[in-house]
């Protein structure tokens, strides 16, 4: 604090430097209890955070029944590996990994094409009735799935065989959600703050709008890109309800809806359901610590661009 | 290159008024249905998937019948219904009792947290990285890990009840319990979201600001009660309607933690919809519920969109 201090040369004399000295000395000890409390309440909240996917090890490397044993055994005394065996094993994990892998995946590559494409038009193009379609967008910016599942079920599952769609399909899992507003609302706003002097001059050297986007739009929206991509393969990945609804046999669900069904299949198994959730978790925590920064930004970006 | 050269070529390059009012307006349809080829690959599926089911949505609830069978028109048969529904009407309150816990909850633990890492930024970044790996975590398996802290004979919860001499409590024996387990899954989950949000809403705050408030002689608390609060309050109404929008929308954790009980205790607006329409076929009531939680969104939506106006129009005037 160094304005008083100063205050305090001008006027005071010896005593009340001495004064000031005493409670800057306090001041600084208060300033360093008070860091050390912060950084406690930090760490506090970042076991909170962590700590439930650590404590998970221990129910998956013990038999399910050592689970009721008091007192507890959390660090078990021999590894048993045998609830992953049984995940890998005894049901349908394998598949339910693909699966997910495929549905994501899938809305994800055609998510960004389809969003780039309308974003580009919305941000760059005239042409009649570019404000009315873009408030249509905009306005169904919130509209839950539940709201909607009814139609959405009841269309997919009518859909003639050649379509390949339908109940227990890829495409019927894949098809209604690659329609995000969200996607093109942020591709808009992206594509928005590129400097317009670079399309209008391939414009002028006759470049189509085609090749435009092409070649000068898509290579500077790469960030934007990546963002999206991982914004809508987590939005999938955790996707719930719609696979739930969508998929009836064991073969066609995807990891969310599978892992929910471990509970109460036979007697609720504990250790499958924990060596099944540590397997989910795992490759999905090693790739964020590998691509952190663009997780964090695509997480930010759904509710921050706006 | 001569004077008579360059008019020439001067010349071959103008265009006559005539020829450039055709050739710019074959130049602008052109554009102009280029635009339509841009947008129409998601034009198709958007109003396949989204709008046409909005409208469907709604027609639907006036019908009985259609996820088996082929529906049929009963008009305001099932408004009445779930008028009189007490399960809904208790989905409901379950639902926004929820959203209100947890929104308190969360936004106060987020506030307190960004207002620590916007302070001490040293080793910020582990703090930062360690709150988002529950975002990860898809719902469902946020539910089955929360089984793990909350399960009657192996829940650390109760274990930790029992090391200090209590009994065990039956968790899932008891509604408000319940409900606040479902709370917490969710806090649980959105808290390093919340933290980022707010932290970045933080350093949003001009440190001129701040500055000119500590020359005056405000203290820490005060400066935040005044300066940064009345600055982030645009952003918290904002960040507080989406959070009730997508709060509103619960149901992984309910599925797989209570299954709504005990006694509907915690069945909320999403759960008594899928309920109704996929486990006990009761279709009508869930289209005429599907409609409520619809409308319920949107004016949800228009809210946010009227609060993101008047922060633009406030910065504007600023």
């Amino acid at each position: 604090m160094a304005a008083p201090g100063a205050a305090l040369d001008d006027f005071g004399g010896a005593e009340a430097h001495a004064d000031y000295a005493g409670a800057a000395r306090r001041n600084r000890g208060f300033r360093a209890g008070k860091s050390v409390a912060s950084y406690l309440v930090l760490v506090l909240f970042a076991l909170i955070a962590v700590g439930p996917f650590v404590y998970l090890l221990s129910p998956s490397l013990r038999q399910s029944y050592e689970l009721f044993t008091y007192p507890p055994q959390w660090i078990p005394h021999t590894v048993y590996w045998g609830n992953f065996g049984r995940v890998l094993h005894e049901t349908s994990y394998y598949r339910w990994g693909l699966n997910t892998f495929i549905f994501a995946t899938a809305v994800t590559l055609i998510t960004l094409v389809l969003d780039t494409l309308a974003g580009y038009a919305f941000a760059r193009l005239r042409f009649a009735g570019r404000t009315a379609l873009f408030a249509l967008v905009i306005s169904t910016l919130m509209i839950p799935t539940a709201a909607i599942i009814a139609p959405l079920y009841i269309m997919i599952s009518r859909l003639p065989a050649w379509t390949h769609a339908g109940v227990n399909t890829y495409l019927g899992l894949i098809l209604p959600m690659v329609c995000s507003p969200l996607g093109v609302f942020m591709m808009r706003q992206f594509i928005s703050t590129l400097p317009e002097g670079l399309v209008e001059a391939a414009r002028l050297d006759g470049a189509s709008e085609f090749q435009i986007f092409r070649r000068i739009v898509l290579p500077l929206i790469k960030p934007a890109i990546v963002v999206l991509g991982i914004f809508t393969f987590m939005m999938q990945w955790v996707n719930f309800l719609w696979p739930l609804v969508i998929t009836t046999t064991d073969s066609m669900k995807t990891l969310t809806v599978g892992v929910a069904s471990l509970q109460g299949q036979f007697v609720t198994d504990w250790g499958v359901i924990s060596a099944a959730a540590v397997m989910t978790m795992a490759p999905v925590i090693v790739v964020f610590l590998i691509f952190q920064r663009w997780f964090v930004q695509a997480s930010m970006a759904g509710a921050l661009k706006q | 290159m001569s004077a008579e050269e360059t008019e020439a070529a001067w010349n071959r390059l103008t265009l006559s008024p005539d020829q450039f009012r055709r050739a710019s307006s074959r130049y602008r349809r052109r554009r102009g249905s280029a635009a339509y080829l841009f947008i129409l690959p998601y034009f198709i599926p958007f109003l396949a998937f989204l709008v046409v089911p909005v409208f469907w949505s709604i027609w639907l609830s006036f019908n009985k019948g259609g996820i088996l069978d082929s529906p049929h028109f009963v008009g305001l048969q099932n408004w009445r219904e779930i008028a009189g529904d007490t399960e809904l009407t208790g989905s409901i309150k379950n639902t926004a009792i929820y959203a209100v816990e947890a929104i308190l909850l969360v936004f106060t633990l987020a506030l307190l947290l960004a207002l620590l890492l916007n302070r001490y930024r040293k080793g910020s970044n582990v703090f930062k990285l360690a709150l988002y790996v529950p975002l990860l975590a898809p719902a469902v398996l946020v539910g089955l890990i929360w089984q793990f802290v909350t399960n009657y004979d192996f829940g650390l919860f109760n274990l930790i009840l029992t090391s200090l001499g209590f009994g065990r409590v039956n968790i899932f024996g008891n509604g408000t319990l319940a409900l606040l387990t479902i709370v917490f899954a969710e806090v649980w989950r959105g808290l390093g979201f919340w933290t980022l949000y707010f932290l970045a809403s933080l350093q949003s705050v001009p440190e001129e600001l701040l500055d000119a408030a500590r020359v005056d002689g405000a203290k820490g608390v005060q400066r935040f009660r005044r300066v940064t609060i009345p600055m982030l309050r645009p952003m918290l109404l904002f960040a507080a309607v989406i959070a009730i929008i997508a709060n509103f929308q619960v149901f992984d954790t309910v599925y797989v933690l209570t299954q709504g009980g005990p006694y509907q205790s915690t069945s909320t607006l999403v759960w008594f919809i899928w309920k109704r329409l996929f486990q006990f076929q009761q279709t009508g009531q869930g289209y005429a519920a599907a409609v409520l939680l619809l409308g319920i969104i949107l004016v949800l939506t228009a809210i946010s969109f009227w609060l993101l106006g008047s922060r633009r129009r406030h910065e504007r005037a600023a």
